[in-house]
């Protein structure tokens, strides 16, 4: 390799001591951008509070991890099946959301349904969305068993819930616009749980048909 | 590898312009590190729902990761930052390319799983060490240099590791798996031949101003700093991780 400059005579190379310095300027430089920024932001490590200050350490919030299953609450709606009719222990509930999606934001929305439980829903978002409909059981919390992964813009049906757990969607935006998301549904579930973009949860209030307020829920 | 050597401009870091210079440089090239980390989530569910061949998909993915890669990009500033004839770079930045695709096609087809926290810390310190060669450090400390290809050969393996360890986050399935791989990895070189233009069209414009070599010394500091920072943030996943 024939150099195309011309080779740097030694006194060109920097000495020891300016290298040691500039090495040192170097760390002290990534310590602090580290320290100041980047730990608050990324893991919500925080020594000196400027992820705070910033609001940086908002982008770190824990995932949840091993969060506690919405308990059935109420009865339990657990079908029998009596030939083609199964039957309930109790009255169905319905239940309208709607959920306002700012780009890349998401939220999920999940019944409890008991195994073999059932549910009619709807929904439409105003424009396509990500989605993936899927369930967690109540045994194995964290393990998400998808029933269908894609980007739509609405979908109906009826849902027969394969274990009992908690069973529902997933939404995101992709970008672009504020998507408003509209369900409907009516079911033979207890309880409903909304998990938002910030990782914070909110229970819903569901109603029974009639407009009575359900026994042991609040 | 006499080229590689920086002139060191007298009273350089001396003045306080370099000084915010060196901060500035620093502190953009991390947050551009930074952001470049993975494969965004999106594209990383888009990878769960594939199944068999996706080959343009999965090389858009694979040229996207390089042009927005910025880790992988620092390091080849580093390479070409002191090569002027395109035989160096070419020779260079196949090396780097065949380090790379060795461990990226080992890694991903033989299923190697390296800690991506420890794997992306190297990296880090392949910018740390690039900077530092560039600023004429090893000749002045050790009075020697380890050959400038070995090393860049070395960390194109580290990096190749860094990518495959990146493609193995999503459980690509089974079928068309070695298409996919391939693809990804034809997308990378593509990518990184986008990207190098695009560094080497504003390295050359940069060239024919006398700042460049004034400048040099700063530059290359800044990149060890952001070396420096990619390094810490990786370490610190990797302890909290535990």
């Amino acid at each position: 390799m024939t150099p195309s400059i011309e080779p740097a005579p030694s006194p060109g190379l920097p000495s020891k001591w300016k290298l040691a310095q500039t090495t040192a300027i170097a760390v002290a430089v990534a310590a602090v951008i580290l320290i100041a920024f980047v730990l608050p932001a990324e893991y919500g490590v925080d020594p000196l509070r400027t992820g705070r200050a910033l609001g940086l350490t908002r982008m770190a919030a824990p995932l949840p991890i091993d969060e506690p299953p919405p308990s059935a609450g109420g009865q339990v709606l657990a079908p029998v099946q009596n030939g083609p009719i199964g039957v309930y222990p109790a009255d169905y509930k319905i239940d309208s959301a709607q959920f306002v999606l700012g780009p890349y934001e998401f939220v999920e929305y999940k019944y409890h349904l008991e195994q073999g439980a059932t549910m009619l829903y709807a929904w439409k978002g105003t424009a396509a969305v990500l989605h993936d409909f899927h369930g967690e059981k109540d045994s194995a919390r964290g393990e998400a068993v998808s029933f269908e992964k894609r980007e739509r813009r609405q979908g109906s049906g009826v849902f027969t819930a394969p274990f009992t757990g908690i069973h529902g969607w997933y939404w995101e935006n992709p970008g672009g616009e504020t998507i408003t998301v509209s369900l409907n549904s009516a079911g033979f579930y207890s309880t409903a749980i909304e998990l938002r973009s910030d990782r914070t949860r909110h229970p819903h209030e569901l109603t029974t048909p009639g407009g009575m307020a359900p026994p042991g829920i609040k | 590898m006499d080229h590689t050597i920086v002139r060191l401009p007298r009273n350089a870091l001396d003045r306080p312009g370099s000084w915010l210079a060196l901060v500035v440089t620093a502190w953009s090239l991390a947050a551009v590190v930074l952001d470049a980390h993975g494969v965004s989530t999106r594209d990383g569910r888009f990878l769960q729902t594939v199944n068999g061949a996706a080959i343009a998909p999965l090389m858009y993915l694979g040229a996207k990761h390089m042009v927005t890669g910025y880790d992988h990009l620092l390091f080849l500033v580093g390479v070409v930052f002191f090569l002027y004839r395109s035989r160096d770079i070419l020779l260079y930045v196949s090396l780097f390319t065949i380090g790379h695709s060795i461990t990226l096609l080992a890694g991903a087809l033989g299923g190697v799983r390296a800690d991506p926290y420890l794997v992306d810390a190297v990296i880090g310190l392949s910018i740390v060490y690039k900077g530092f060669e560039n600023l004429g450090g090893f000749k002045a400390v050790l009075g020697w240099q380890p050959d400038t290809r070995a090393a860049v050969l070395v960390f194109g393996l580290v990096h190749g590791l860094g990518l495959a360890t990146k493609l193995q986050d999503f459980a690509l399935s089974r079928s068309g798996l070695t298409a996919n791989i391939v693809s990804f990895n034809i997308g990378v070189e593509i990518g990184q031949v986008l990207a190098l233009t695009a560094v080497l069209i504003a390295l050359t414009y940069w060239r024919t101003h006398g700042s460049y070599l004034r400048h040099a010394y700063v530059t290359n500091a800044a990149l060890m700093a952001a070396g420096f920072v990619f390094v810490g943030y990786q370490l610190t996943g990797y302890f909290i991780a535990q």
